[in-house]
Parts: C-alpha cells; sequence; structure tokens
C-alpha cells in the first residue's frame, strides 16, 4: 500500500499499516453488508427523512454504515494495539498514537466517502461533512496539544513523523491534491511546513550525524514532493478558497445526485461535440443551467440558501437593470433638456465642424473639403424637405411601404412559427435521425431573418422619401418590431413546448413512483429492515425539466446569433473587402468606388442588436444562469473582432447620427426591451409550477414560494406576522394610491419648471434683443 | 440537404439585392444580353445598327438631330456608353468657357461625343479624334461627316492612343493642346495622361475632361491626379449615361504645370 521509508519507530509504523490494511479488507465487506447493520442505528427522525427523499435512503444507509463500520474498526485498532504493547518502549507514545490512528481511521472513513460520492446519494452530506470537518480539526488540537505535552523532543518528532506518513500514504492512494479535502490539504500543509522547521533546526540537534542526515534527505524529499503538488502561498490559499466556496456555496458537485448527472442512455454521446453544441450532454447537466441546482436549503457551513438566492438574483437583476436604464433616462433627459438636435443644424456645423487636433496639412485640407461638402449636402436636403411635390403621391408611397414592411413582417413571424412547430415534430421522433440543418432551423432562421430583414427595410424605406433622421427612427421601430415579433413568436412556440413538457413530466413522476414502490418492495420482501440498493445517480430515471430547455433554448439562440454575426462580418465584411482591394487591378469596373464598394459600417443598427442581444439575456437568465456570463465573453469578442473590422474592411456611413448611451431614443428602446422581456420570465415563474426533480425550486409549488419558506423557517415569528400585514391589500392599496399621487405632483411639480424654463428663455432673448438695439442706437449716436 | 425553411429565410436578402442594384441589372440586360441577342438576329453590329438608325431619323447637315437621334436609340432601343445628353451640357458649358482651338479626343467609339465637341467649337478650332477600332472608326467617320463638319475642322485617327500621343507633336505639328477629352479604355486614362504630361502638349490652363471616371471608373487615374499635384480638379457628380440610378462622375482638370 505504500512504501516504508522510516527507520525510526518500525514497530509503530508497522502497528499502523497492518492496521490500514485490515482496515481496507474489513472495509471491502463492510460495505456490502453496511447497509444491514446501519439500519439498526437509524433514529426516527431519519426514518421520516428517508420517506420524504426519493433517492435518499440508500445513500443515508450507506453513510451511517460507514460510521458504524468507523467506530468497529477503531475498536478493532485498539484490540490490535493492547496486543503488540509488549513491544512498546514508551507509554506516552502510545496515546499519542492511538489517537493517530484514530483520526486516520476516522479520515478514511471520510475519504471513503469521498471516493463513494458518486455511489451514494445522500442529500444532507455537506452538512455531514461540515461536521466531519469540524470533528477532524477538533482532533487536530487536541493532538496539537498532546504535542505540546509530549516531553521528550523524540516524541514530538515522532508526531511529525507519523502525521508525514499518514498524509503520504493518502497521496498514494489519491494523486491529485484536487481530490482531497480541505482539511486534509491543510494538515498536508501543516505536515510541510513542520518539515521545513525541522531542516531550519536540524543543525542544533543533539543527535548522531547519521540520525540528522537521513532525517535531513527524508525531509528534503517530501518538501520537494509536496510543496509543488500543493502550490505556494497566494496560490494555495486561493485553492482552497476555491474548494472551500465550492463547498460552501454549490453543494454537492457534479455527479453526486441525478439531477447533476448525465444519464445513462446519454453517457456514450455525452461528450460528443455535436451534443455539446447543442447544449446537451455534459453542459445539460452542468452549472449553465437551471437543472443543476439542488433544491437543498442551505448548503455547507455557512448555511447558504440557494434557492432562495437564485430567486432573489434571478429577481434582483431585473430590478437593478430597470433601475440603471431609468436613472439613465432621468440623467439623459436633465442634460439634453435644454439643446434640441434637430433645429440649428447649420450653426453647428459652422462653429463645431472643425476638429483641432489636426495637425497635418494635408489632412486639414480634406477635413476643410468634408465640410465643405457637408455644407452642400445640407443645404441640399434642407432644399429637398422644403419641396413638396405631389404630396398625394409620397403618401400613397408611405402606406404602401409600410403596407410592404407589414407583410414582411407577418411573413417572418409565419416563418418562425412554422420552424419552431417543425422543430417540435423533429424532437417528438428523435433528434439523431435529422440533419444538423434541421436540427437548428430554428435559430438559422431566427438569425438569418434578424440579419436580412432589415436590409430590406432600408432598401423600402427610400420609397417613402422622409428626412434621413425621421427615416432612420422609422427604420429602427421597424427592426425593433421586427426582433420583437420575432422573439415573441419563438417564446409562444416556447410555451406549448413547455406544456408538452410537462405533459411528460405527469408521465415519468407517475413512472417513477412505481419504480420506487418496486424496488422498495423487492428489498422488503428479501429483508425486512431496509432497501439496501445502491442506485447509481445515471440510472435513477428524471423528468423533461422544461426550465433546463427553456435555458438550452436561450443559449443556443445566443451561440447562433453570435455565429450569424461573426459569420456575416467573415463574408459581409472582410471577404468582400478583400475582393474588392484585390480584384479591383483586374475588374472591369470601378469596384471600390461602383457597385459592391465597402459595406458601411451601421452604428445605428448594431446599437439596435446591442439592445436585442441584452433582451434576450434578460429573458433567458433565469433559466441559464450562466447566459450573461456566456454573452460577457460573447461581447468582448466580438467588440475586438467588429472593432477589427472596422478599422480594416468597412467605410464610415454616409450620414452619421448620434447614436450612444446619451441618447434618449436608444434608451427608451431598452426600457421597452426590459419591460417585454421581463415579462415572459416572470409569466413563467409565477404561473407554471416547477419541474419535480430539477433545479432548485424542485418539490415546491411554485417557485415563489421559496420566499414564504424563508420567512416561515428563517425569521422570527413577528417578522412574518408584520410581513403578512404588510401584504395585506387593504394596506397595499392606500400605498399603491399614495405612490400614483406622488408621481402625479412630481410631474405637475417639474412640468411648471418646464414652463418657468421656456418663459426665462424668452425673456433672456428679449433682454438680449434690448441690449443689442442699445448698443446700435449708442453707436450710432457716436456718430 | 439544406430545408426549405433556411432557404425561404434568405428571401429577403434576395429581394434586397434585387431593388437595391436594380439598376445595374437593367444595364446588365440592355447593354449585354439585349446586345448579344441583336447581334446573333441581324448580324451587324451594335454601332452599325445605331448608324442605320441615325441615317434612317436624323436630318443630314443637323448636328442636333443627329444627336437626338442617338439619345432616343439609346434611351429606347439598346444601350451604347456616349457621354450621354446630361453631361454632354456639361461637357458643353466647358467648352464655351473655354473656347480652345486644339483639341484632342481619345476614344471617338460611333461618333456622338466627336459631334457633340465638333458642334461647341469656336471657328477655326481643330478636332483630332482618335479611335482604335477600325470598324467603330469607319461608322465614326460617317456620322461624322453626316453631320456636316469637314477634314478641317475633324481629323480622325485610327490607332491606339498610345501610339498616337506620343506622335502627335511630330506627325501632326501640334505645340499644345487647349482640351483633351477622355473616353476610351478606363484603363488607359492613366498612362495617356502620363504620357500626356511627358510629351509637353500641356500648358497651363489645359482643361482635361475625363468621363465614366466613377462608373465603370479609374481608380488609378484620380489616384494620380489627386497626388500629382499638377492640376486643379473636380469632379462633376452625375448619373450614367441613360440610366437613372447608376452615380458617375466627370472629372474637370485643369494643367497647372510645376509651381
Amino acid at each position: 500500500m505504500f512504501i516504508l521509508t522510516l527507520p525510526l519507530n518500525k514497530h509503530s509504523v508497522h502497528v499502523f499499516t497492518t492496521g490500514v490494511e485490515e482496515e481496507v479488507s474489513t472495509l471491502q465487506e463492510e460495505s456490502e453488508r453496511g447497509g444491514h447493520r446501519g439500519k439498526r442505528r437509524d433514529s426516527d427522525r431519519e426514518r421520516k427523512r428517508r420517506r420524504k427523499g426519493r433517492g435518499k435512503v440508500a445513500s443515508k444507509d450507506s453513510g451511517e454504515g460507514e460510521e458504524e463500520l468507523q467506530r468497529r474498526l477503531e475498536k478493532r485498532e485498539r484490540a490490535r494495539r493492547k496486543r503488540a504493547k509488549k513491544e512498546q518502549e514508551v507509554q506516552g507514545r502510545e496515546r499519542n498514537e492511538e489517537e493517530q490512528a484514530e483520526m486516520t481511521s476516522g479520515k478514511r472513513a471520510n475519504t471513503r466517502k469521498n471516493i463513494k460520492n458518486d455511489k451514494t446519494r445522500k442529500m444532507e452530506e455537506g452538512e455531514g461533512e461540515g461536521e466531519a470537518g469540524e470533528r477532524n480539526t477538533k482532533r487536530k488540537k487536541k493532538h496539537g496539544s498532546a504535542k505540546n505535552d509530549g516531553k521528550e523532543e523524540d516524541g514530538g518528532e515522532h508526531t511529525v513523523k507519523e502525521k508525514v506518513q499518514e498524509v503520504k500514504k493518502k497521496k498514494h492512494e489519491k494523486v491529485r491534491p484536487e481530490s482531497l479535502s480541505p482539511e486534509e490539504l491543510e494538515k498536508l500543509k501543516e505536515a510541510v511546513d513542520e518539515r521545513k522547521k525541522l531542516i531550519q533546526s536540524l543543525r542544533g540537534k543533539p543527535w548522531p550525524m547519521k540520525k540528522k542526515l537521513v532525517t535531513l534527505r527524508e525531509s528534503q524529499e517530501f518538501v520537494e514532493k509536496y510543496e509543488g503538488a500543493l502550490g505556494k502561498g497566494k496560490g494555495r490559499k486561493l485553492y482552497a478558497y476555491k474548494v472551500m466556496m465550492t463547498k460552501a456555496l454549490m453543494g454537492r458537485p457534479y455527479g453526486s445526485i441525478p439531477r447533476k448527472t448525465v444519464p445513462r442512455a446519454e453517457e456514450t454521446s455525452a461528450m460528443d461535440f455535436a451534443v455539446l453544441w447543442d447544449c446537451g450532454g455534459y453542459a445539460q447537466y452542468s452549472v449553465l443551467f437551471y437543472g443543476f441546482y439542488n433544491n437543498q436549503r442551505a448548503v455547507g457551513w455557512l448555511k447558504f440558501r440557494m434557492p432562495l438566492s437564485y430567486f432573489l438574483v434571478g429577481v434582483g437583476t431585473v430590478a437593478y437593470s430597470y433601475m440603471v436604464v431609468i436613472r439613465t433616462m432621468a440623467r439623459n433627459a436633465n442634460e439634453s433638456g435644454v439643446g434640441d438636435d434637430n433645429s440649428f443644424n447649420f450653426s453647428w456645423k459652422m462653429f463645431t465642424s472643425w476638429d483641432y487636433l489636426i495637425g497635418n496639412p494635408e489632412t486639414a485640407d480634406n477635413k476643410f473639403a468634408s465640410i465643405t461638402t457637408s455644407f452642400k449636402e445640407a443645404i441640399l436636403e434642407e432644399q429637398e424637405s422644403r419641396k413638396d411635390d405631389n404630396i398625394h403621391l409620397t403618401r400613397f408611397l408611405r402606406v404602401l411601404a409600410n403596407f410592404l414592411v407589414l407583410c414582411c413582417l407577418a411573413g417572418s413571424g409565419y416563418l418562425i412559427y412554422f420552424v419552431v412547430r417543425r422543430s417540435q415534430k423533429f424532437a417528438l421522433d428523435g433528434l439523431e435521425n435529422h440533419t444538423w440543418w434541421e436540427r437548428n432551423e430554428v435559430n438559422m432562421v431566427m438569425s438569418l431573418l434578424g440579419m436580412f430583414c432589415p436590409m430590406l427595410f432600408d432598401v423600402i424605406s427610400a420609397l417613402e422619401n422622409y428626412h434621413p433622421r425621421v427615416a432612420l427612427q422609422w427604420q429602427l421601430g421597424r427592426i425593433f418590431a421586427l426582433f420583437l415579433g420575432n422573439l415573441y413568436t419563438f417564446i409562444i412556440a416556447l410555451m406549448d413546448e413547455i406544456n408538452l413538457k410537462r405533459e411528460e413530466e405527469k408521465i415519468i413522476k407517475f413512472n417513477i413512483t412505481m419504480w420506487e414502490t418496486s424496488l422498495y418492495n423487492g428489498t422488503v420482501s428479501e429483508n425486512s429492515t431496509a432497501p439496501p440498493v445502491t442506485i447509481q445517480p445515471a440510472d435513477v430515471p428524471r423528468g423533461p425539466c422544461w426550465e433546463t430547455m427553456v435555458g438550452q433554448e436561450f443559449v443556443r439562440l445566443i451561440i447562433s446569433d453570435t455565429m450569424t454575426t461573426y459569420i456575416m462580418l467573415l463574408i459581409g465584411d472582410f471577404l468582400r473587402a478583400v475582393l474588392v482591394r484585390f480584384l479591383n487591378y483586374c475588374w472591369c469596373w470601378d469596384l471600390e468606388a461602383g457597385f459592391p464598394s465597402y459595406s458601411e459600417f451601421d452604428v445605428s443598427g448594431n446599437v439596435l442588436g446591442l439592445i436585442f442581444n441584452q433582451g434576450m439575456i434578460w429573458m433567458g437568465a433565469f433559466y441559464a444562469p450562466c447566459l450573461p456570463a456566456l454573452n460577457v465573453l460573447r461581447l468582448h469578442v466580438s467588440m475586438y473582432l467588429q472593432c477589427w473590422a472596422v478599422m480594416c474592411c468597412n467605410v464610415p456611413q454616409e450620414r452619421v447620427f448620434k447614436a450612444s448611451g446619451s441618447n434618449n431614443f436608444y434608451m427608451a428602446m431598452l426600457l421597452v426591451i426590459l419591460f417585454l422581456s421581463t415579462l415572459p420570465a416572470i409569466y413563467t415563474i409565477v404561473t407554471i409550477p416547477p419541474s419535480f426533480d430539477c433545479g432548485p425550486f424542485s418539490g415546491k409549488k411554485r417557485m415563489f414560494d421559496v420566499i414564504q419558506e424563508t420567512l416561515e423557517s428563517d425569521f422570527p415569528a413577528w417578522f412574518s406576522k408584520v410581513f403578512s400585514y404588510a401584504s395585506n391589500p387593504g394596506l397595499v392599496l392606500p400605498f399603491i394610491l399614495l405612490m400614483v399621487l406622488a408621481i402625479y405632483y412630481l410631474q405637475s411639480t417639474s412640468k411648471s419648471y418646464k414652463e418657468a424654463n421656456v418663459e426665462l428663455k424668452k425673456k433672456l432673448h428679449a433682454v438680449n434683443s434690448i441690449c443689442f438695439l442699445l448698443i446700435i442706437a449708442r453707436t450710432f449716436m457716436c456718430f | 440537404m439544406v430545408s426549405p425553411a433556411i432557404a425561404l429565410a434568405f428571401i429577403p436578402l434576395l429581394l434586397t439585392l434585387l431593388i437595391r442594384y436594380r439598376y445595374y441589372f437593367v444595364l446588365f440586360y440592355r447593354a449585354i444580353l439585349v446586345r448579344i441577342w441583336k447581334d446573333c438576329v441581324t448580324g451587324l453590329s451594335r454601332e452599325e445598327r445605331a448608324y442605320q438608325y441615325v441615317l434612317t431619323t436624323a436630318t443630314p447637315g443637323d448636328p442636333d438631330s443627329i444627336l437626338d437621334a442617338f439619345d432616343v436609340w439609346c434611351n429606347k432601343v439598346e444601350f451604347i456608353s456616349n457621354i450621354g445628353p446630361k453631361k454632354g451640357k456639361i461637357l458643353d458649358r466647358m467648352l464655351m468657357e473655354q473656347g480652345p482651338l486644339t483639341v484632342l479626343e481619345l476614344g471617338a467609339h460611333c461618333g456622338y461625343s466627336t459631334v457633340r465637341i465638333a458642334r461647341a467649337l469656336p471657328l477655326g478650332a481643330r478636332l483630332y479624334s482618335v479611335e482604335m477600332d477600325q470598324r467603330n472608326a469607319a461608322i465614326a467617320e460617317k456620322i461624322v461627316r453626316l453631320a456636316g463638319f469637314d477634314d478641317d475642322t475633324v481629323e480622325l485617327i485610327v490607332n491606339p492612343s498610345d501610339e498616337v500621343i506620343p506622335r502627335l507633336r511630330s506627325d501632326y505639328g501640334l505645340d499644345r493642346l487647349d482640351f483633351v477629352f477622355m473616353d476610351h479604355w478606363k484603363k488607359s486614362y492613366c498612362p495617356d495622361l502620363q504620357m500626356l504630361e511627358g510629351s509637353g502638349l500641356l500648358g497651363k490652363g489645359s482643361m482635361i475632361v475625363a468621363d465614366n471616371v466613377l462608373f465603370p471608373g479609374a481608380p488609378k487615374f484620380l489616384r494620380h491626379i489627386r497626388k500629382s499635384g499638377l492640376y486643379e480638379w473636380k469632379i462633376h457628380r452625375a448619373t450614367l449615361e441613360y440610366s437613372k440610378g447608376i452615380r458617375d462622375g466627370m472629372a474637370e482638370l485643369v494643367y497647372q504645370g510645376i509651381k
């Protein structure tokens, strides 16, 4: 099992070793019988709990079996120790060692638990482990004090060795430090430190030289071996922190319970790229999606309320987003309340168009030319807008354009609906029978429509003959309608799918109860105590989990959206630019100035794309908690990619309009999108009961029941009473009324302020003109 | 196999391209498809067909009526890349302002621009018209004579422009060119301009007008005039002849010499 290298205290080590060996052999037979024995020690409370949790049964027992086993082992160990006592010289050492061994066996049981993690399905393991940790540290403390009490230096050193030995053994069993529990890691680190100390103080020790040398060599080897594995200083601390946080916040790791494990049937294909790309396989049972999270009320020693915080974070982000958007809008309104971008076009151009950073005469010439052209164009534009020829024709054309746009919207909506329905049919048939194109049809069609329809709108809007600024607003409005329509069609189709899944879930739930009772009955007939079966989490049948499905759809949407953007960037911008640039040498017309030319960078379209992307994130974030992180990644990549594309293969737009965060037009759009995208999310949260076997709210009637639960069990009684009074409609309605009145009051005051402002402005104008007149008069008088 | 729904999603793109580039498609149809078809059917070249039409409809000796006949034919029947009435008016105005005595025309094609320039010239001025293609040159000759311009006013040189320009001084005894009109191969704009600069025929104030600098376009030519600093230049923006939606421009250069 491990290599015996210590020359000192051979006997004790020997005892230790044999003890371990026997322990292992007994463990093996114990694990077979563990369930039956553990049963005896079951208390009433545990029985109740078992009845509550479906999959808990076997694991609970096996866990207890282990405890029992540990106790027995200790007993056996002690007996062995007594037999070996005659060979021992120092009595004090014995106690020390015994403790050590006890601790080891305790830890072994602990480790054993870790190994069996995927076999056991005990829900409260987190807490159990926490307790184990506490126990361990207590032991360690005791151990430490014992060490201090040790009269002889030799004895102290022995302890160190012992510890090291034991840790080393552990290391041999489990190669990676990742698999060690934090307590074990802590111990290992302590051992390393002690070794280091030993090396430093070796010179002053009153030992024979040989012993010194051997100790030194060993210690150095040990330090070298484990310090690297542990990492040093900060990194190690961070590592420990990470492990602690995962333990404390995330609850059980992957593969410990059914909802966190890939089902047996899918295991073979779970790592295939195609499956992962569709967010199936391992991705489906990962932190990425709702279904992964456990409904355990409190996780770890921090008593982290996972379901509650899941709910609160989901709701809180939306609330925070509302706050941010509205605050930005208010600030913009304050800043831009005075100025008007649309009037004074010429004076803006006149006084603000020069760029004072220009230091190159040629650039200055260019700038001069461009200002001149922009003036000419502005004049032309103004003339164009003043001229109204045949108003009836224009009106007709505008109506026609809107009609065409409506047709286009309806067509795209119908196409998406059709495609989603078709995909449901495919899903019923089994996705494996269909090609990649058919599987990704929905997302492809949505992305393509989102990309091409705005172009069509742009072409159609040429009919209307609006002023460019107005035309842009119409265009943005239409794109908005298109995206929103597409998104809502998609969601309506998703709702159908959710209902299908819930039907399926009912059947599966029934089947599972049948399956469980059959399991239970089978064991009862054989042994009247308890069901001894240990079921692998991968084998447990499970429901369809509509929440994860929704999350998957959104992640797929985001991914395909990203892919389409990148591909369009590559084809539409880069490839086009390359063709235009290099074919221009041998083409019969000027490609750069004429027909294909370089693509324009469409600022407003891109801003709109960002807004809709944000909307999708808001919608999907509740069911795919890692979606925002994914999106941040995507946005960063696309920022750099687009930056490069703009620099190397785009030309600036002919007409540039202000499209920044300071423009309330876009912020208003964002607000509307926020509202519309939270609607379906909130609707699903409020109306549809959560799946029974996945996600943080499983087992509850509604997702928001988690708040009530917290109020009842985590807060003092008076608080929930106060809350129930406060949520009484008799109290809420007057409060809302008060709020409405306050809003009305603020609105009217701001209105009157505005009027006062306008009045003051008028007066200022009047004063100005009077001053002007006075000055002129005085000038004349001077002559 | 791509599913039909995805193919349907490409319809907006198709429509967009069709609508946005409709003028180019129309041009392609008129200038290439119709031409090939008629070539096959009649066995005559495009220029010969145009000549027949002009001969039957226009009044001999009247340049205006010949130009009108050309315009009608190019608008209604087939497409020939003449300078067209709109850009022709700009050209007329420049000629009137300049009043050049020696004019060089590169690319006579079937004589439309030759007639147009000759019509606007002052008395005693002489137009040298260069055409590379033999058959086109024959038609141009007939058209010019039909319009009533004799050998003293218009001299047609049947040779490629890059051969003619170096020999202008020696063979034709020219000292200075007051006006140069370029409407031949767009690729030759830049080398021919450089050749003209090198020959020393351009003096201060000589005007060079180049048609179709934006479509089909002569990027090298534009780059050259931008960089060389020898010219005062501007581009008259207009649309392509006999077509509404395709933007084109005519470059007007005034030679300044080396400052």
